[in-house]
């Protein structure tokens, strides 16, 4: 056996396949090597198939449409993504490019679907827990987004006051705020656009301006 | 009204001129070695320097207020 093949055996999807299998798998997969900073795929993009990190780190991250990123895994060695897509037949879900200078498997989706053309239920079922995996995470992505705003909603209405008034006006930065809700800087700052589009708040430079505090306490 | 601006820590800043690069603005230089905003009136807040700023030179607090003439 070739370190490469013992490499492929040691990954979860393919301990148990033998050598003969181990040997034609080999024939169909592309090694690809990216320099630092370079894209494997874009999110929405069909897939491609499945990638394994030979060495180097790729960073999988999802744009917003205001263009921030936000990393969802840092892949190193052995590790393998982009799964759902080859089972559920849908798009890359999330982007990937090299956040160190990298090598990858790429296994052809055909390959890999290929392996279990003897088993149609197998796929099948496979297929439908890949489905449930997306909504699973767009649902969890969704409520986690969801819960930032009714914090944020909280915090902008326990913190605001009357310009003018008694108590001296509050003054935060994103990061500040993150840090009292318990996320990162670039979701406050869209938990904020979000607000704004509700009609809670306004952004007017320095100021965050609530107009409608009845809209933001019906999001706590 | 007055205009607020990023506030640039000075102890911080290394001149870098990250800022500069990136203010969509254009209005960021580096003065004496330190990050400057010299068109204030046309900063927009917003924030990218204080986002990119590997430092954390640059601040861009927000006012929190409210409308005076709320129901409750
Ligand atoms: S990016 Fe930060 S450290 Fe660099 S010049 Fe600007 S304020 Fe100074
Ligand atoms: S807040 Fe935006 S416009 Fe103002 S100095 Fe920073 S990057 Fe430039």
């Amino acid at each position: 056996m070739t370190s490469s093949d013992n490499f492929l055996k040691s990954l979860p999807y393919f301990a148990a396949l033998n050598s003969e299998q181990i040997e034609r798998l080999k024939k169909d997969i592309v090694e690809l090597s990216f320099p630092r900073g370079e894209l494997l795929f874009l999110e929405g993009e069909p897939c491609r198939g499945l990638y394994v990190v030979k060495s180097g780190q790729i960073r999988i991250f999802k744009s917003s449409p205001e263009g921030r990123e936000q990393v969802l895994l840092i892949a190193g060695p052995g590790d393998s993504f982009n799964d759902v897509p080859v089972f559920d037949g849908g798009p890359n879900p999330a982007s990937g490019s090299a956040l160190k200078p990298a090598t990858v498997y790429l296994i052809p989706k055909e390959k890999l679907l290929s392996l279990l053309a003897d088993c149609p239920t197998g796929l099948n079922i496979i297929r439908q827990f890949a489905r449930r995996l997306r909504q699973m995470t767009a649902l969890v992505e969704d409520l986690s987004f969801r819960n930032v705003v009714s914090r944020l909603a909280k915090t902008l209405l326990d913190l605001a006051v009357v310009e003018g008034g008694p108590s001296p006006v509050r003054r935060l930065t994103q990061d500040e705020m993150a840090a009292m809700i318990g996320t990162v800087r670039d979701v406050v700052g869209r938990a904020l656009r979000t607000l704004e589009k509700k009609g809670a708040i306004k952004m007017e430079g320095q100021r965050i301006i609530i107009t409608d505090p009845k809209i933001l306490r019906q999001l706590i | 009204m007055t205009i607020v601006i990023p506030e640039v820590d000075l102890g911080k800043c290394n001149g870098c001129g990250d800022c500069v690069e990136l203010c969509p603005a254009g209005i960021v230089a580096v003065v004496n070695g330190k990050a400057t905003i010299v068109r204030p009136e046309d900063c927009d807040y917003c924030t990218d320097c204080e986002t990119f700023c590997s430092s954390g030179a640059i601040k861009c607090p927000f006012e929190i207020i409210l409308v005076k003439d709320e129901g409750s």
